[in-house]
């Protein structure tokens, strides 16, 4: 038997560089702490859980930033299935960050509820160590199980509060899509492993090239991948779950869902085209073009439309995904440097934005016990720093000048001017249209904010939580200094521009 | 009868793939589009230890592997949830889940 | 892939003996019946042809709900019997991997641990 045969080569061990895989360790280790501390604790201790996954979280940056100081900046581990570039050390940082924002914007909400609270920690870091697995995966096996890894735990946070019919049903549909998802992906992949005999993406890469024989199993493959991962970040049109999902599930979830698993999503989908699919740019350019131009007008036709705030959100998060599609539409060209670059820095300012406003929804919420848009009547007078504060991830949100959200949206308009194709003019037009309609329902809500009554005339003011405090401080100057100096951001752009560091 | 090839199956796959698809398109009840979920993977793992003989690579085999043991973790995941849903309402069809309009 | 000179191949050679032991087997068991049936006598009562619930009354249709309890322990079986599936191959190579892959095995092994911890600490191991 060949098969035997090829494997009964000499074995030596592999060299693992450690601290490469430190993050994920310190990770590993972390969870495994939370689990156990979780299981011999008296309930009455359970708020050590919030801070060992806060600590945790911030343990497992230190090693990102002294990986990021150091002079080699490839890491290439596995034979180049595990890659610790520029690129993934931004993504883990990014990932690690709004992770310690949304324990803070969680921590009070976790505590009140009388559900489990050991496990929405340990599920909430594993689904985090998926995430910075993500960031490194170049091999199709790593970025499969780093997707599984990161989805699974999150089926299960979507459906956290067990009891309540509306979060069971967040968590099936989450479930039932996310699961038929992976199951499309990975068909696409077995063919790809068919057609380039081997699962490392670069060797796809040089595989695939539209032509010869195989060619349509080829575009087929390349295809399904894309749909997979499609369905992970919301693209109409495989974003039905995303509403549903996104207002039944608790909230601190959402804004989880919203940020942190989406734009591990992206990264994948990024990765993925720029590694493996560099020759089929052929198939997938049109098809995240229409991904695009649909997810972007979609999204905003249906916002316009809610008067529940969180569904309003889910459906202007589906339109923000339109925006990051947008540059890769055309990231096969000339304009990959670019497109790159504004995936990165559209996905960072976006997680500061909207923690911020999923914080703001949680404060808000605490008083008026309601998501509709109506409760928020007259905020600004009674709470009037939660109503600036609003106004400000509402405004980066719509992407006004001085604020981060308009630094995304720059950068993703010049990556579709550097390419400077006929049909990148004509997508630019359409982000342009959609980013005028956006202002339609974020306008909307600012109005409820400063000029309309308070409901049933109750004036007395909110009481935050110190974490929700600090989660809501980070966010708000993360979103002014993005916005004021793009230079910082922009920065990571250019480490993350380097394309051919991917797979090493 | 000749000697089945790679592709006859590869065939096979694909057809399962297409009924499971078509499965979790047009049944309505969680427990049976989850069912048909499980038909999709499994045209995958055909797909791969097929690919695999015929390349004769043994990545293809441990791929399957690892599908097979995510396929495991999600069937625990997601009975677990229907179970939630089964416990608090007593039909289960996904035209009944309207609590969330979509 | 070898494909075998005659007419019929290797492959489906192997499938032949399980057609004629199968064919046998209907065949003994259809003739041990049928010889049965010849010399026992037959009075069929309503006693007998209840169905058989091991010397119990039987109660209600055959499609009834069982224990939920018992779904736990098939989903917990599920998992750790399906996590088996990446110790065998290690097993046939343990000598090969050495130290590198014992410990690496540990860490698997104490991960399901925490799986089996985490289970006995909910009280999904006992019988209620």
């Amino acid at each position: 038997m060949s098969l035997v045969a090829s494997s009964a080569a000499a074995w030596t061990a592999p060299v693992i560089d450690y601290h490469a895989l430190a993050p994920e360790i310190v990770l590993a280790v972390g969870l495994s702490v939370v689990l156990l501390v979780d299981l011999f604790t008296a309930e009455r201790n359970k708020w050590l859980l919030s801070v060992l996954t806060g600590f945790t979280l911030l343990g497992a940056t230190l090693p990102v930033l002294t990986l990021a100081i150091h002079d080699d900046s490839v890491r290439s581990l596995f034979e180049g299935r595990y890659v610790v570039d520029e690129f993934s050390l931004v993504m883990k940082g990014l990932f690690l960050l709004a992770g310690y924002v949304i324990v803070l914007l969680s921590s009070a909400y976790v505590e009140e509820g009388d559900y489990w609270r050991g496990e929405y920690w340990f599920l909430l870091l594993t689904s985090l160590l998926g995430m910075v697995m993500m960031s490194s995966s170049r091999d199709l096996v790593s970025v499969f199980v780093a997707l599984e890894f990161l989805s699974i735990p999150a089926y299960m946070l979507a459906a956290w509060r067990k009891r309540d019919l509306r979060s069971n049903e967040a968590g099936v549909k989450y479930f039932l899509l996310g699961v038929f998802a992976s199951a499309v992906m990975l068909y696409g992949m077995s063919l790809l492993y068919g057609v380039a005999n081997s699962t490392l993406l670069v060797d796809i890469g040089e595989s695939i090239d539209l032509d010869g024989d195989f060619a349509a199993v080829q575009a087929l493959a390349v295809v399904f991948v894309v749909v997979g991962f499609a369905f992970k970040v919301s693209a109409v049109p495989f974003h039905t779950w995303a509403p549903d999902t996104y207002e039944g599930a608790p909230t601190p979830v959402t804004a989880f869902l919203s940020v942190a698993s989406k734009a591990a999503g992206f990264i994948a989908l990024v990765v993925v085209l720029l590694t493996a699919f560099p020759a089929g740019r052929d198939v997938w350019q049109p098809f995240v073009w229409v991904l695009s131009a649909l997810t972007m007008t979609i999204g905003n036709v249906f916002a316009l439309r809610q008067t529940n705030l969180v569904r309003m959100i889910a459906y202007s998060s589906v339109s923000q995904g339109g925006f990051v599609l947008m540059p890769l539409a055309v990231a096969g060209g000339a304009a990959g440097d670019a497109a790159l670059r504004a995936v990165v820095v559209y996905l960072v300012v976006y997680a500061a934005t909207n923690l911020g406003m999923f914080g703001v929804i949680l404060a808000v919420s605490r008083k008026t016990r309601s998501s509709d848009i109506a409760s928020l009547g007259g905020l600004f007078s009674y709470a009037p720093a939660l109503g600036v504060l609003l106004t400000i991830f509402l405004a980066s949100l719509a992407g006004i000048p001085p604020l981060g959200g308009w630094i995304g949206k720059f950068a993703a308009f010049q990556a579709l001017l550097t390419d400077a194709t006929p049909w990148a003019y004509v997508l630019a037009v359409i982000g342009a249209v959609n980013s005028v309609i956006a202002f339609g329902y974020y306008g909307n809500v600012m109005r409820e904010v400063w000029m309309r009554p308070v409901p049933h005339g109750d004036n007395t003011p909110i009481v935050t939580p110190s974490s929700l405090q600090i989660a809501l401080g980070i966010t708000a100057v993360a979103t002014l200094v993005l916005g004021i100096l793009p230079g910082v951001v922009l920065h990571f752009g250019d480490i993350a521009n380097l394309v051919g560091a991917f797979g090493g | 009868m000749p000697e089945p090839t790679t592709l006859s199956y590869l065939i096979v796959a694909a057809l399962l793939f297409v009924i499971g698809t078509v499965g979790v398109m047009v049944r309505r009840n969680p427990l049976i589009m989850f069912m048909c979920i499980e038909l999709m993977l499994n045209a995958v793992n055909l797909s791969f230890v097929a690919l695999a003989r015929e390349l004769t690579d043994i990545d293809g085999q441990s791929i399957v592997f690892f599908v097979l043991v995510v396929a495991a973790a999600e069937v625990v995941v997601g009975l677990g949830i229907i179970v939630a849903i089964m416990r608090n309402r007593t039909s289960l069809t996904a035209d009944d889940m309207a609590e969330l309009k979509g | 892939m070898s494909v075998g000179e005659s007419g019929v191949s290797e492959f489906l050679r192997s499938y032949l003996t399980v057609g004629w032991f199968g064919i046998a087997a209907v065949v003994l068991a259809g003739l041990l019946l049928w010889v049965a049936s010849l010399v026992r006598p037959s009075r069929p009562g309503h006693e007998k042809l209840l169905t058989y619930e091991s010397g119990v009354d039987p109660v209600g249709e055959g499609w009834s709900q069982s224990q939920v309890r018992y779904y736990i322990f098939a989903l917990l079986f599920v998992v750790f019997d399906v996590e088996a599936v990446f110790i065998f191959p290690w097993a046939t190579q343990l000598e090969r991997y050495g130290t590198f892959g014992l410990v690496e095995m540990g860490v698997f092994v104490f991960v399901l641990l925490l799986g089996l911890v985490y289970a006995w600490r909910k009280g999904v191991l006992r019988w209620v």
